[in-house]
């Protein structure tokens, strides 16, 4: 089922939530509204259930207008973020309670219930009381009271934020699993990069709200659309450096660096603005000896990853991190040697924040 | 020491509560002579049961019983139906110009006179309407009287409950009635429960309006027919102690088969999942 959002827009008293939102989702797609709190995003979320009204614009599910339709007419599910379990009711009660309001027989309830209960493996827990359960358990009950009624569409608000790192990756992995499973249209709201680029087909960012990029979490990790994209995308996120491009040398300076520039150097030609030039940290490379065209820089610190790790460097007035092998050492305060890699450059304007 | 202390002040509020209880319940029991012997008799004396044969069998406090039961029941019931509903409104839905908090305002203001004021009105208007000496007359009293308490308790109850919750219920399909009967008033079982005991208990207690309203047996509740022993020639002390033993005994029954929802009710938050 298509979900398409048209010139969306909402405000609370004076404050502009959501700006003129537009978004096409097609059917079976798993899209991941991402972006910082207050951003906007739970928002949308909540006006495509139907929680809250939509100010002007259009939702259109399916093809259907859906603005003045109640929630409990839409036929959609949602996951809340504190699950939203139903206190006094038990796990196969929970599951079953959508089933129960659309006055399906008894017989016919239960088989779903247990059928859903199965492939989410809580079995064992339909007699239980969301309070006896962990946060996991409640987690896959919530899912499965999500899916128990094949919906046109699963909302899911942060779902995974309540839970503990280790099982957070756990279940985002079985979560895309079982929407790969299931074919159903997604729409996942997150603040969290990671979940955002493992999880979206697409991945719309939002910042103020307003929508920044709606793209493949590739392209929006390899083409942030502006400043705001690439530094939020990414972990940790892209490093800046403000100066101007010379395009007789071929070279951009500024921020106590020079680096030549080499990819798309024609939209430069001639330009002497001031720009922002973007490097991710994986494309700096750090070494402790001297090399050719390696710049200096003092360690500010270093995070040891295990698998890798992150240096912070100070370049003049500049704080940049590097992603470096996890056997790479260094004390803070000593000076190591980095190189740019110049294929692997982004260009900004530094008065709209736009890729140029 | 400090346990010492503690259990010294229980006792002394225990001793200030329940000694006129015991003086009541010894004073039913007593013979006349007993009743007035100097010094009290606290403990020795023959114990009878003529005065409770009196105030049941030879006079109408029987039917007072039952005129208060169906009075406390029923102004309860409406009380809790009309008040529980409004109190969710006023939780859950914002009106403008900030009319909801306005309203609830209004609503608790109307408990700020004292009772007396609206006596005669509502004599006049009983009368009016030919309810005098009825037990709907004292319904209705009841039922206005009790509602500002339903309305202002539930409410805390109703906001203390996520809406997450009831969002969930309206996205799964339900109605805002389904949502509010399958899944809010479940929640807040315990509110209600200390609710409905604490509106009983006025309910039972009153004796103003059941006075100015009620003179029939027929009509008349408890607290009315004990008062009504007490008359120009003589005080029936005994029959009044043993109307009064009787009087206690449901809404203590009631309190103590209620109690463990009592104490969840009456300590807010009880009911978060």
């Amino acid at each position: 089922m298509s979900i398409i959002l048209k010139n969306l827009t909402k405000s609370f008293g004076s404050a502009l939530v959501v700006d003129n939102l537009s978004l096409e989702i097609n059917s079976g797609e798993f899209v991941v509204l991402l972006g910082p709190s207050g951003c906007g995003k739970t928002t949308t979320l909540r006006m495509l259930a139907g929680l809250e009204e939509a100010g002007s614009g259009d939702i259109l599910i399916d093809g259907e207008r859906v603005n003045e339709l109640p929630p409990q007419r839409r036929d959609v599910a949602m996951v809340f973020q504190s699950y939203a379990l139903y206190p006094h009711m038990t796990v196969a009660d929970n599951i079953g309670y959508p089933l129960r309001v659309r006055k399906l027989n008894r017989k016919q309830i239960t088989r779903q219930v247990v059928q859903t209960a199965a492939m989410l493996e809580i079995e064992a827990l339909l007699q239980r009381k969301p309070r006896e359960l962990s946060g996991g358990e409640r987690q896959r009950v919530a899912l499965a009271r999500a899916i128990v009624r094949s919906p046109r569409a699963f909302l899911m608000d942060e779902p995974l934020s309540n839970l503990d790192a280790r099982l957070r990756v756990q279940m985002r992995g079985e979560l895309k699993h079982l929407q790969h499973e299931l074919g159903t249209t997604t729409v996942y709201v997150t603040h969290d990069q990671a979940e955002a680029m493992t999880l979206g087909h697409r991945v719309a960012v939002m910042n103020k709200g307003k929508l920044q990029q709606f793209e493949t979490p590739l392209d929006i990790y390899n083409r942030p659309a502006n400043r705001f994209v690439a530094e939020f995308v990414g972990s940790p996120g892209m490093n800046f450096f403000d100066g101007r491009i010379d395009a007789i040398r071929a070279v951009f300076e500024g921020d106590g660096i020079s680096l030549a520039v080499q990819n798309g150097l024609e939209l430069y030609r001639g330009r002497t603005k001031p720009v922002t030039l973007g490097i991710r940290p994986e494309h700096v490379q750090v070494s402790t000896r001297q090399r050719d065209n390696y710049l200096a820089a003092r360690v500010y610190v270093t995070e040891l990853m295990g698998s890798e790790t992150f240096v912070f460097l100070q370049i003049g007035q500049r704080r940049i991190i590097a992603r470096a092998p996890g056997d790479f050492r260094a004390e803070p305060e000593s000076t190591v040697w980095i190189q740019l890699d110049p294929t692997k450059t982004h260009f900004f304007d530094p008065e709209s924040g736009k890729r140029l | 020491m400090k346990r010492l202390i503690r259990y010294l002040l229980i006792a002394l509020a225990l001793l200030a509560a329940l000694t006129p209880v015991y003086w009541m319940i010894t004073i039913s029991l007593k013979r006349e002579v007993d009743q007035f012997a100097t010094p009290p008799r606290w403990f020795s004396f023959s114990p009878t049961l003529e005065h409770y044969a009196d105030a049941f069998l030879a006079r109408s406090f029987g039917q007072y019983l039952l005129n208060s039961g169906l009075v406390a029941a029923a102004s309860t019931l409406c009380a809790l139906v009309i008040g529980t509903l409004a109190a969710y409104a006023l939780a859950r839905f914002r009106l403008p110009y900030r009319l909801d908090r306005k309203l609830a305002l209004w609503i608790l203001s109307t408990r700020m006179f004292p009772a007396i004021v609206t006596a005669v009105p509502l004599f006049l208007i009983m009368r009016d309407l030919s309810l005098l000496n009825t037990q709907l007359s004292l319904i209705i009293v009841y039922t206005a009287f009790n509602l500002p308490f339903v309305v202002w308790m539930m409410r805390g109850f109703f906001a203390e409950l996520p809406r997450d919750l009831e969002e969930a219920a309206l996205v799964d399909g339900d109605s805002r009635l389904g949502a509010f009967w399958r899944v809010v008033l479940p929640l807040v079982t315990p509110g209600l429960v200390a609710t409905a005991v604490f509106c009983l208990i006025v309910s039972w207690n009153e004796f103003l309006f059941a006075l100015v309203l009620t003179q029939t047996d027929a009509a008349m509740t408890l607290p009315v027919g004990i008062a009504g022993r007490v008359t120009q020639y003589e005080i029936k002390l005994g029959v009044m102690s043993a109307a009064g033993v009787v009087a206690m005994m449901p809404i203590l029954i009631f309190a103590l088969s209620v109690q463990k929802y009592l104490v969840r009710g009456l300590s807010l938050g009880g009911v978060k999942g």
